[in-house]
């Protein structure tokens, strides 16, 4: 097909997608940091933060995880296995 | 460290609400016009309530002076998502018009609703205000900081004539206002301050108590001569 | 591989080839809403919440509503999709992309409920920058943004097979197509990889669902308010947002059915378990509803009983009573018997119960901060043209991004419905004879 487009193009746009989900979970983690470190500096409550965060940077990894499972699987070594 | 409270004597109060007017004056309270007081918008940091009980319907009625109360475990500081209200050292709850994102959970969470909303920007900049006090724009909240601008200037004071800083040069301009003198200002901590004093009075209460708030402007109830 | 067409599923494909003129009208009306919305946000935005009906004391009206009912709503796409799916039922087939989309959507849109009630959104990122972690409002915005992460791709794993079809099948768009499907080609490897990771996030989706509706319960039942500082709001919302989202779930079903001809796909028995599952959440959520208010009721603490005669009797009857009438009533009518005229009962219950559960989160905002504990005087909220713009804008954003959706990828799922057909039909029956007791040779 003519119009069918550059299998270069379509492999950097994926890894550009990936690169975008990680940024996204990886902002959010950085995020919760951020805020645990300020609890600390001002002496309030540190323990909301540390709770929290316990349960959801676990979480936000396991998205991580998962996202880049899929990529691996489907995307690169899928590709070996095409016909 | 000191503790800033206040003690409100209900049977001097008269009702005649100069605590109120001298607030505003003092604090920038914007007057927020006719039309928006009809729809109930009306910014008073001070305000005066009024209560009838059921025996005397209308024929007696009580007048309770509510500034914001400065609970030592305020509700309104816990809610905050972006630290605009909190407590500081000395027992002020303070509000930081500059951070405040005008989200409004701290009204909503205030049992003793003291906390009041800029609708609009009610105000600008002009003369005729205390330059002392920031004037602020609309969708920030705002309340009684128990004229916290006064105690910072007392101490600059104290210390650019390099002395000690007297608790009594500090006070609420509601306070001064008083005509019945039925407001006391002062120290908590300081046992032996009039504050303290009054606070430990048989006639002393506390509104809500049972929530645990622990707010720091202790009411005296009406004496004998009154019922 | 096969894209041996079955020429059923073009009716799956048509709505991204052709675009009729339905679709063009439909635009244009969504268009006007969110051009009320706009007009009305832009109006507040330059002369502040003053133009809404908020007042002292009542600082939370529609705009806090809206955003409980929406993000109630997204509740569908995790129930039908990660619990149906859980449990292995194979009647979900057509209906969790739909779910999932639903989720998707509506989580921004209820997200910019929140933005469109703050005093100041240009601080908005106050709440990124400084955040406290003691408020209820940062415990919103974390679950609220795992739950929208969690959804995407929940959304998106599932849609791989399907955009792989349309990357090999469509003309236009074969970049995106190209992309985002990943190099699929239906090995069976990447088959394995897939529903293992569909199946982790189907897990995970749940209790983020249950914690995002807890939280949002949370910025009530964390204050001190009578009527609002209850244990029973985490529970209660959970399940108000499953019933509410079973019912908005129901009605895109309908409209969808309708406008793409999907009456093959969506028939009356899947109306059916849906209307079942309908009619459990209405029981369940008046049992919630009655042991809320018998509990108010019964302790009679004075500041309790002032809000609940205002909500009984008092200015909020109308709203509270056409609640209980919408919630209830209708439902359990209409849903007893689902034997006959299936489509058309669920649909009168399902439109009764979106506008039932709107005015049950309108009923627990406003009359609670209506009735302040100390003497003020008495203040009732009206709502503006600003508010009601405001809604129908945001009702009308979530409909063009739905459909704007349907135009790019297909909203039922077309290789699961294919595996329904050429796996499922033996997998379930070697499933039932497993329960069944066994003859001699069969191993234990």
């Amino acid at each position: 097909m003519t119009n069918a487009p550059s299998d270069r193009l379509v492999r950097t746009l994926q890894w550009v997608w990936l690169g975008a989900a990680f940024l996204l979970v990886g902002g959010i983690i950085v995020w919760i940091v951020g805020l645990i470190r300020a609890a600390w500096t001002l002496d309030d409550f540190l323990s909301a933060s540390v709770g929290i965060s316990i349960v959801a940077i676990p979480i936000f990894l396991v998205f991580m995880g998962v996202v880049f499972y899929v990529f691996w699987g489907v995307a690169v070594h899928g590709r070996s296995g095409e016909d | 460290m000191a503790l800033w409270g206040m003690v409100i004597d209900l049977d001097r109060c008269t009702g005649c609400q100069a605590c109120v007017m001298a607030c505003k004056a003092e604090n920038n309270v914007p007057a927020v016009g006719v039309k928006e007081a009809k729809r109930e918008r009306v910014i008073s940091w001070m305000q005066v309530l009024t209560e009838t009980d059921e025996e005397h319907h209308g024929t007696k009625m009580r007048f309770i002076p509510r500034p914001c109360l400065q609970c030592d475990d305020p509700p309104c500081t816990k809610v905050c998502p972006v630290y605009a209200t909190f407590r500081n050292p000395e027992g002020i709850v303070g509000q930081i018009y500059e951070r405040c994102i005008g989200c409004r959970f701290c009204m909503a969470a205030c049992p003793y609703n003291a906390k009041y909303f800029n609708w609009h920007t009610y105000q600008k900049e002009g003369p005729g205000q205390n330059p002392d006090v920031s004037v602020r724009e609309k969708g920030v909240v705002e309340k009684c900081t128990f004229c916290h601008h006064r105690l910072q200037k007392a101490r600059e004071r104290a210390l650019a004539e390099k002395r000690q800083f007297d608790p009594a040069e500090y006070v609420t301009a509601c306070t001064e206002a008083c005509p019945a003198q039925a407001i006391v200002f002062g120290d908590l901590s300081d046992a032996a301050s009039e504050v303290s004093r009054l606070a430990r009075s048989p006639r002393a209460f506390r509104l809500q108590e049972e929530l645990g708030t622990k707010p720091k402007v202790i009411y005296l109830t009406e004496g004998e001569e009154s019922g | 591989m096969a894209d041996a067409r079955d020429p059923h599923e073009d009716i799956l494909l048509a709505p991204i080839e052709h675009t009729g003129p339905g679709f063009y009208w439909a635009v244009a009306f969504l268009s006007l809403l969110i051009l009320w919305g706009t007009v009305a946000y832009w109006v507040q935005f330059t002369e502040g919440l003053g133009v809404t009906g908020l007042h002292q004391p009542v600082g939370w009206g529609f705009y806090v509503t809206n955003f409980v009912f929406f993000i109630g709503i997204s509740h569908a796409g995790t129930l039908i999709s990660a619990i149906l799916r859980l449990s292995k039922a194979e009647w979900r087939r057509p209906i969790t992309r739909m779910a999932e989309v639903i989720t998707c959507m509506v989580i921004f849109i209820g997200a910019g409920q929140i933005l469109v009630d703050l005093g100041r959104p240009d601080r908005m990122m106050n709440v990124i920058y400084y955040g406290r972690y003691q408020s209820p409002l940062l415990w919103d915005a974390t679950s609220i943004s795992a739950y929208l992460t969690a959804s995407l791709t929940y959304l998106y794993l599932p849609m791989i097979p399907d955009i792989a079809i349309l990357r090999d099948r469509s003309e236009k768009r074969k970049l995106l197509y190209s992309v985002l499907a990943l190099g699929w080609s239906g090995t069976e490897r990447q088959h394995k990889v897939l529903n293992r990771a569909i199946a982790i996030m189907a897990v995970l989706v749940i209790p983020i669902a249950v914690s995002v509706h807890s939280v949002v319960s949370f910025v009530f039942s964390m204050t001190l308010q009578p009527s609002w500082h209850s244990t029973i709001f985490g529970p209660y919302f959970v399940v108000g947002a499953i019933f509410s989202g079973i019912a908005g779930l129901i009605l895109t079903m309908i409209i969808f059915r309708k406008a793409y001809k999907l009456q093959y796909y969506l028939k009356p028995i899947h109306f059916r378990y849906l209307g079942q599952l309908l009619l459990i959440m209405a029981l369940l959520w008046f049992y919630f509803t009655f042991a809320e208010y018998l509990t108010g009721y019964y302790g009679a603490e004075p500041e309790e009983m002032k809000v609940f005669w205002a909500k009984f009797t008092g200015p909020f009857w109308p709203f509270f009573w056409t609640m209980v009438l919408c919630n209830f009533v209708i439902p359990l009518v209409c849903l007893a018997s689902l034997k006959a005229h299936t489509v058309g009962k669920v649909m009168i219950a399902s439109v009764a119960i979106v506008v039932g559960m709107w005015l049950e989160r309108f009923i627990i905002v406003v009359p609670t901060l209506s009735f302040p504990r100390l003497p003020f005087p008495e203040g009732v909220y009206w709502p503006t043209w600003v508010e009601w713009g405001e809604t129908a804008g945001s009702f009308g954003l979530f409909a063009l991004f739905y459909l704007l959706f349907t135009k790019f990828f297909p909203i039922i799922s077309i290789w699961e419905i294919r595996e329904g057909r050429e796996t499922s039909v033996k997998e379930v029956e070697e499933r039932i004879r497993s329960y069944l007791p066994g003859d001699a040779q069969e191993k234990a």
